[in-house]
């Protein structure tokens, strides 16, 4: 990495508490609203910052074990819509049940459903 | 606000022999393609709904929602009345009036403030026979609304999904099973298409008008039932699966209290599957207006990111023994 520090994680952090610390309280409520909506925003690229590289290659290996030669969401979507895999297929099932909860682990950890899963 | 508007409101008024002066005038807010204030003219509180021009492939026009609004005030279930309608002539083109009701809308008020907790013990019941009161309308005057069986519906669904050709395997899989489901089969009703807390004025004894009558549609009814148990609609309190305040046998016993068609409650969870998959595919739409359209909204950019959401929800009803 030729940047150097922040990182990008560390500048987002900067300013995700800066908005939240200083800046929240001082708007009126509805644009306090959108405000919560910024910070949630800049909190989900923190976590893809993080995480996304990994949640990737981790997703192209699972789908590369049902389909073979083929490892992107667009080939798994594909062979759901065409039948290729069946809906009873356990492997199939789990693996959309790991991407999908890899996708909540960066889009919003704090999802009723995705925290019981993963308790 | 601007005069012309004041203007436009009271020549719409006028018409039906209001006359006065509007002294106030709000902005509120009021779903992805309609504008909506409240104003008031004397003693009186009155609500203006206008098409925003920016309309959404699921809406109907908004004197359409007029004319359901005010058939399904005659059945007597809880809606405001209507007062006005626009027509060629008015500046306001697709527009009505209607009388203010008070109460809460926002969710997490109804859900946490503790003026509520009495009538958060009588909702799902009164959601209930609010719904079967819905679903009796007479659809031999509505002509305009848009009519559906579960099928048709999930096709339109897929094609609207598929426009935007983002690969979502969750979202082909639901797809799929939906379409392996045997719904049963029941005469079409009139089906309000977003009956969740949002669209409903509660006051402290409970349900005082369901609003948001953008997406009514021709169907199944129990559409309803399931829309209303999406945890999405639910606002984190997951365990109450009625729009996070109720269960299930209470709005059920609400709605057979009223009406003589029995729900089976595995039909309910098949259509709770629907429900999140077209909530998803309706934060597809708004994620996409975003991306495509001319104005930025943080709002809608971050919905793309809730689509998620419905993903996990929709695994967990299907394969997880979830509810």
């Amino acid at each position: 990495m030729i940047f150097d520090r922040p990182t990008a994680y560390e500048l987002l952090d900067a300013v995700s508490i800066f908005l939240e610390g200083k800046i929240k309280n001082e708007l009126p409520k509805h644009l306090g609203f959108n405000l919560q909506i910024a910070i949630n925003v800049i909190n989900i690229v923190k976590r893809e910052i993080k995480s996304g590289k990994e949640i990737d290659e981790t997703s192209s290996k699972l789908i590369s074990d049902l389909l073979e030669d083929e490892d992107t969401m667009k080939s798994l979507a594909d062979s759901i819509k065409n039948k290729t895999l069946d809906l009873e297929d356990k492997n199939l099932q789990s693996a959309l049940l790991e991407i999908t909860k890899m996708k909540l682990s960066v889009d919003n950890p704090k999802y009723s459903t995705y925290k019981e899963l993963i308790e | 606000m601007s005069e012309e508007l004041k203007e436009s409101i009271s020549e719409l008024l006028l018409a039906e022999n209001i006359d006065g002066e509007i002294t106030e005038i709000i902005p509120l807010t009021g779903g992805a393609s309609a504008e909506t204030y409240k104003f008031k003219v004397k003693q009186d509180w009155f609500v203006l709904r206008k098409g925003s021009g920016n309309t959404s492939p699921l809406a109907i026009l908004k004197k359409d929602e007029a004319f359901i609004q005010n058939e399904v005030f005659n059945q007597g279930a809880p809606v405001a009345e209507i007062v006005a309608v626009s027509n060629e002539s008015s500046k306001l083109t697709d527009a009505y009036i209607m009388k203010l009701v008070e109460g809460e809308s926002i969710a997490r008020k109804v859900l946490r403030d503790k003026k509520f907790s009495q009538a958060r013990k009588v909702l799902a019941y009164e959601c209930g026979q609010a719904l079967a009161k819905i679903h009796s309308v007479s659809l031999e005057s509505l002509t305009k609304v848009p009519r559906n069986d579960p099928y048709q519906s999930l096709e339109n669904l897929y094609l609207t999904y598929q426009q935007f050709k983002q690969p979502l395997p969750v979202f082909e899989y639901t797809f799929r099973w939906l379409k392996e489901q045997k719904f049963q089969e029941i005469e079409p009703t009139l089906v309000h298409g977003d009956f969740r807390l949002g669209n409903l004025i509660v006051n402290e004894e409970g349900l005082a008008a369901v609003i948001d009558w953008e997406l009514v549609n021709i169907g199944n009814p129990i559409q309803d039932i399931g829309w209303m148990c999406v945890n999405s609609w639910r606002f984190g309190i997951t365990e109450k699966i009625v729009g996070g305040f109720g269960n299930l046998e209470d709005l059920l016993q609400g709605y057979t209290s009223v009406s003589n068609l029995i729900i089976d409650e595995q039909e309910v969870k098949k259509w709770q599957v629907f429900g999140s998959l077209r909530w998803g595919v309706i934060c597809l739409i708004q994620t996409y207006s975003h991306l495509n359209g001319p104005t930025n909204s943080v709002e809608r950019a971050a919905i793309g990111r809730r689509v998620s959401e419905t993903e996990i929800d929709m695994i967990n009803l299907m394969f997880l023994g979830g509810k």
